[in-house]
């Protein structure tokens, strides 16, 4: 059957699964450098026991969760785009739905392994299920967790359906024999007839439409974790919405690094993922944006006006306390993001004699903003004086402006670099805001003294082995089946056509 | 004013949401339906007849 399809489209998306060479190689060898250190710190907290990590009575929970919940969040995005933009019949969507799907079911996975990265003793995981009540929201996100993962997983295989036929019916002579019995078992007898096509479009259809309620309530779910309790700074109607929101900003920002560096990895890709899908989602990503900030701004405005007994310390240590840097860098970076996506937007192509608008000016802008930012948070002794570090803060903000103000133009001419880099500081401060929830209250927790958190070497590497594992997921994933969703593809480019355009 | 939980149909509620164990058996029923109607799903699109020969590399309607 597959006979008609591009040749073109076969020898750019389908060869390269079969070509073991040596950047393959390379990014296995690095990923697992990367993945080696965690891993072995693991073995060792099995054996000494959570004492290895900062966590102690209070501070639960600390940079385990956070990645948990970051985890989720890029997660829940994935899918609930990929389903949105599939019932909405935006045909720019085609190139990137399977990039998009397997984001989320590895970063289901990846975060699962928090929760027992999180466990003295993850012998004892059965015991949430075996003791597990009706009433705790720690059930419901488990619920919800697996629920969505499987139906996520569904997803992305309904989707693969005609692609591994594909690959089973044109797998090289010279391919190992396992690989051609894996695609033909995957496949499902697979024959491309009319009535399993018209199958195939209902069932992908109707996980569309549930998967998104599912994807919602996981992340509804799991700001229950905290918003059910009665710790200040958690107790809010609105971190049900607030973490959804985070949760689809900070996917479209894994999902634009995703597909870049699948862009870099095969070449061929180029011609799929084109600018036009970073123009279309980066409109979403803008307004994802503007949307958080709206909730941020409610978030923190209440607590602050209120000044209520509890809740106060919790904010103070954000707004001016331990967690400042993490509260101001996070609010730091979404503005810089922001302002990446949306300046560039506003100046035209043509060169410019406004010295403000030149690189140079921005680059140097830039690394004076750095220098006095790592001033102010030395704190030296000779800059200790309230009216010197006031003016350091004003210099910083000045200088920031300059530097975001210099790089405008630069990023105009460059729409994918500049959404990787608006991308990166948006995932960055997720990562950050998912901190600033979690840690100000746990060390500020009700009825019990205050306490500090630090994150141990263990759980810095264990973190940066997490990452590891989901790239290594991704390149691994990707060396078995096309990265681009060659049905989808084709099928667009019969649209065009048969619309002349 | 009687208290809710003399009704019967609390006592049942106050159990199902307090008894260890509950959320494993609806936890385990949520699954289990899911991954029957992606399994059913599955084999329904798999075993779809056509009398005609022809096949498609992509949706036939357009």
């Amino acid at each position: 059957m597959q006979q008609t399809l591009n040749l073109h489209d076969r020898e750019e998306l389908i060869a390269p699964l079969y070509q073991f060479d040596r950047k393959f190689w390379t990014t296995l060898a690095v990923l697992i450098v990367i993945i080696t250190p965690g891993m072995l710190l693991y073995v060792r907290q099995l054996v000494l026991g959570l004492g290895v990590t900062d966590l102690n009575r209070p501070v639960f929970w600390g940079a385990y969760l956070v990645n948990f919940i970051f985890l989720i969040g890029i997660s829940m995005a994935g899918t609930v785009i990929s389903a949105t933009l599939q019932l909405l019949k935006v045909n720019w969507r085609r190139p990137i739905t399977r990039i998009a799907e397997s984001l989320t079911v590895f970063g289901l996975m990846t975060a699962g392994l928090q929760i027992i990265m999180d466990m003295g003793r993850p012998d004892r995981l059965a015991f949430t299920l075996i003791y597990g009540r009706l009433q705790a929201p720690l059930l419901w996100d488990i619920a919800s967790l697996t629920l969505y993962l499987l139906t996520a997983v569904f997803a992305l295989y309904l989707q693969l359906i005609p692609d591994i036929a594909l690959l089973r019916d044109t797998a090289p002579d010279t391919a190992p024999a396992w690989r051609k019995k894996l695609y033909s078992i995957l496949s499902l007898g697979w024959t491309g007839a009319k009535e399993q096509w018209r199958r195939l479009e209902k069932a992908i259809t109707v996980v569309s439409v549930f998967i998104i309620p599912i994807g919602i309530s996981l992340h509804t779910v799991t700001s229950w974790l905290f918003s059910t309790t009665v710790q200040p700074g958690w107790k809010s109607t609105i971190l049900g919405p607030y973490f959804v929101v985070g949760a689809i900003f900070s996917g479209i920002g894994l999902l634009f690094i995703a597909t870049t560096f699948a862009r870099q990895y095969n070449k061929h890709l180029k011609e799929y993922i084109t600018e036009i899908f970073y123009t279309n989602l980066g409109w979403i990503f803008i307004v994802m944006s503007a949307v958080w900030f709206y909730f941020t701004l409610n978030e923190t405005l209440v607590v602050v006006t209120e000044q209520e007994t509890l809740e106060f310390p919790v904010m103070a240590s954000k707004l001016f306390g331990q967690f400042a840097p993490a509260f101001w860098g996070m609010n730091i970076l979404m503005i810089a993001a922001t302002w990446i996506l949306v300046a560039p937007k506003f100046v035209s192509d043509k060169p410019t004699r406004n010295p403000l608008l030149k690189t140079i000016t921005g680059l140097g802008a830039t690394a004076i903003a750095i220098i006095i930012f790592f001033l102010l948070w030395l704190r030296l002794p000779a800059l200790a004086a309230p009216a010197i570090q006031t003016g350091l803060l004003i210099a910083f903000v000045l200088f920031l402006i300059f530097a975001l103000l210099g790089i405008t133009k630069w990023m105009k001419t460059r729409l994918i670099t500049s959404t990787v880099i608006a991308s990166a500081f948006v995932l960055f401060g997720m990562w950050l805001e998912r901190w600033n929830i979690l840690m100000p209250t746990l060390t500020h927790a009700r009825l019990i003294p205050y306490t500090t958190y630090l994150p141990t070497v263990t759980e810095i590497a264990i973190t940066i082995s997490t990452f590891g594992i989901l790239t290594l997921m991704f390149v691994v994933f990707y060396k078995f089946f096309p990265s681009i969703s060659i049905w989808e593809v084709e099928e667009g480019r019969a649209l065009e056509n048969k619309s002349g355009g | 004013m009687n208290f809710p939980l003399e009704q019967p149909l609390f006592q049942f509620f106050y159990w199902l949401v307090n008894t260890p164990g509950v959320g494993a058996a609806v936890v385990g029923l949520l699954v289990g339906t899911a991954v029957t109607i992606f399994a059913l799903t599955l084999r329904w699109i798999a075993s779809a007849k056509s009398a005609e020969q022809e096949s498609y590399p992509y949706p036939p309607q357009h």
